[in-house]
């Protein structure tokens, strides 16, 4: 059971932005992308949700071609955060997460539906300001108040055995330390529990401590994947982004400042 | 299995406050209309509703006069609530209404060319009653068309360039209502005028029936996307990732509002700012989801132009106020105070 993106190449106007790039993403697994601004990262996300069709190569969901996948059946598999747009009316923060709850959750599952939001609330530690407006909030509530959301468009009972993939496109931007090591260790359970976790980073040292893959974007090519001690390497690092840059082992540390 | 969740979502996503002032607002509703039924320059009892007076020129006042353009104003007041709010949400955008994409613009120009050329062009009653609306709906579904294609479909990521394709038709139709303003002789220029300031007098049965046959049809069929109007708060992306067919919501908003605002239009004239102002009080009043919304709107839209068209009747009688003054007059203010409150924010 896993997510397959075989040779995927994708061009706009003329200009190759992913150059046949493979990558797959099992079930209980972290990967994450890294790479310069500009590599590809989010393009390739955004291909990966099926936001936009690549000029060439496949993907398949747990070996369903993901085109044969409805819009709807898309959205009960796989939850995408990414830089989120400013929202114009004055919803309430659990009017915004309520928004993950799909048709067919509440179908199936519409007993658990307040508990759910409530334990993702917690989880996400903005149970105290579920009454508020989201537009009051600051950067980084707004963030968790959209991961909370994520969260729950995936719930299921425990003993659920759907498929199910999460895709976060900087995550942690706007997080301040705590928060963002609470994100890290939340996104880290989820994946025990079975889903399959895409990451996009800029932290090299938060994608080396959390991630079970790691894959290294540069100007739209696939340069490394592996697990993060056999990848991380100091002259293909200080390539990749031109920054003078070092590699401790035990603990795997990044250097670069 | 379709309209079940349907149904449990409306209710799901409405809270008992909103519930409750949904329930409010149709009170205000029948009232309002029971007492614009009453009042004017007949004045009936309600009892006569149940209990037909034996005079026959009050009756005939009664059922062939004031309850069609009573329920002529109510429903032209719905559909222009309800494809505000909708046109609002669609657009993401709170200054949106069914002016802004070239809607009313464009059955405005059907509408003039009848009042101006009609004469000339068809001979006498040749479709009697029924020229003038049709022109309206067809100078409305000649703007969707041209949106249609400007956009590409109302492509998946076209908002902001439907909205500039919006302000060049209103341009465009603008210079045919003056090029038509020009030519008309002095009756046709009076009529053209009365016809842009918007009027209920001269409803009949006859013209109302179909149209209030089809903006019901049209707001059934629009009611049940109010969750998904939700969705795309986030953002299109966002939705789409939701599983909100983002496309087929844009078909739904934009065709749904060209056909009652063109026929709305197309029955009772030019009358402003009902749908940019009413989505907003409801909103003040209760909430933001369009669950809540939508319905309110509506109820909301119809009440105030019962108000506005009882105030048209009343206010300077025995003779009548058009009542696109009376909504803009109200309008405009409002709509200032809007900006205002929008840049502070």
């Amino acid at each position: 059971m896993s997510i397959q993106a075989s040779s995927i190449s994708w061009e706009i106007d003329g200009k190759k932005i992913i150059n046949n790039v493979s990558l797959e993403i099992n079930h209980g697994e972290v990967v994450s992308i890294i790479g310069p601004n500009g590599a590809g990262k989010s393009s390739f996300l955004n291909v990966l949700s099926g936001d936009i069709k690549p000029t060439a190569g496949d993907i398949t969901f747990d070996n369903v071609d993901l085109k044969e996948i409805t819009i709807q059946e898309r959205s009960f598999m796989r939850s995408v955060m990414s830089q989120s747009q400013q929202i114009v009316y004055d919803f309430s923060v659990k009017e915004i997460i309520e928004m993950g709850w799909l048709d067919r959750g509440i179908a199936s599952y519409s007993e658990d539906f307040k508990y759910a939001v409530m334990n993702a609330a917690e989880e996400c530690s903005i149970l105290d300001i579920l009454d508020q407006k989201f537009n009051t909030l600051s950067g980084g509530e707004q963030r968790r108040v959209h991961f909370a959301r994520t969260l729950i468009q995936l719930w299921r009972p425990s003993d659920s055995k759907d498929p199910r993939y999460m895709f976060l496109d900087e995550p942690t931007a706007n997080l301040d330390i705590k928060h963002e090591q609470n994100l890290m260790k939340l996104v880290k359970e989820k994946a025990n529990e079975g889903i399959g976790v895409l990451l996009i980073l800029h932290d090299l040292n938060l994608a080396a401590r959390y991630s079970d893959k790691l894959f290294i974007f540069k100007e739209g090519n696939l340069i490394k994947s592996g697990p993060p001690e056999e990848v991380l390497d100091k002259d293909m690092l200080t390539d990749v982004y031109g920054l003078e840059m070092n590699v401790e082992n035990d603990p795997l540390r990044v250097n670069y400042y | 299995m379709q309209t079940k969740p349907v149904i449990r979502n409306l209710i799901r996503f409405t809270n008992s406050n909103q519930i409750f002032l949904l329930g409010a607002l149709l009170i205000t509703f029948l009232f309002t209309f029971l007492l614009s039924i009453s009042l004017g320059s007949f004045n009936f009892s309600i009892l006569e509703l149940v209990n037909p007076s034996k005079d026959s020129l009050h009756t005939t006042v009664l059922y062939e006069i004031r309850i069609p353009r009573v329920l002529l104003a109510a429903f032209v007041g719905a559909s222009l609530g309800l494809s505000g709010a909708s046109l609002q949400g669609l657009f993401r955008n709170p200054l949106a209404d069914p002016g802004l994409i070239g809607v009313s613009a464009g059955a405005a120009l059907g509408a003039s060319i009848i009042i101006v050329l009609g004469s000339s062009l068809f001979p006498a009653f040749i479709f009697g009653a029924f020229i003038l609306p049709i022109a309206a709906i067809s100078g409305a579904a000649l703007v969707i068309s041209l949106l249609y294609i400007f956009t590409r479909g109302f492509g998946y990521q076209g908002i902001t360039y439907m909205l500039l394709v919006g302000i060049a038709v209103n341009a465009f139709a603008s210079v045919g209502i003056g090029i038509l303003t020009y030519i008309s002789t002095d009756s046709e220029l009076r009529g053209l005028t009365f016809w842009t300031m918007g009027s209920f007098g001269g409803a009949s049965w006859y013209l109302i029936l179909p149209a209030i046959a089809v903006i019901s049809l049209s707001m059934l069929w629009m009611i049940p996307s109010s969750r998904k109007l939700d969705l795309l708060q986030l953002g299109e992306p966002e939705a789409y990732r939701l599983g909100v067919d983002v496309k087929k919501l844009k078909y739904k908003v934009i065709i749904s509002s060209a056909i009652t605002v063109g026929i709305s239009v197309s029955l009772s004239g030019m009358i402003g700012f009902v749908g940019l102002v009413v989505p907003h009080l409801v909103r003040l009043l209760g909430g933001v989801n369009h669950s809540y919304l939508l319905p309110g709107s509506a109820l909301l839209g119809a009440g105030l132009m019962m108000s506005a068209d009882l105030l048209s009747r009343i206010l300077v009688q025995p003779a009548e106020l058009p009542v696109g003054l009376i909504t803009s007059a109200i309008g405009a203010p409002f709509f200032l105070w809007l900006i205002f409150r929008i840049r502070k924010i």
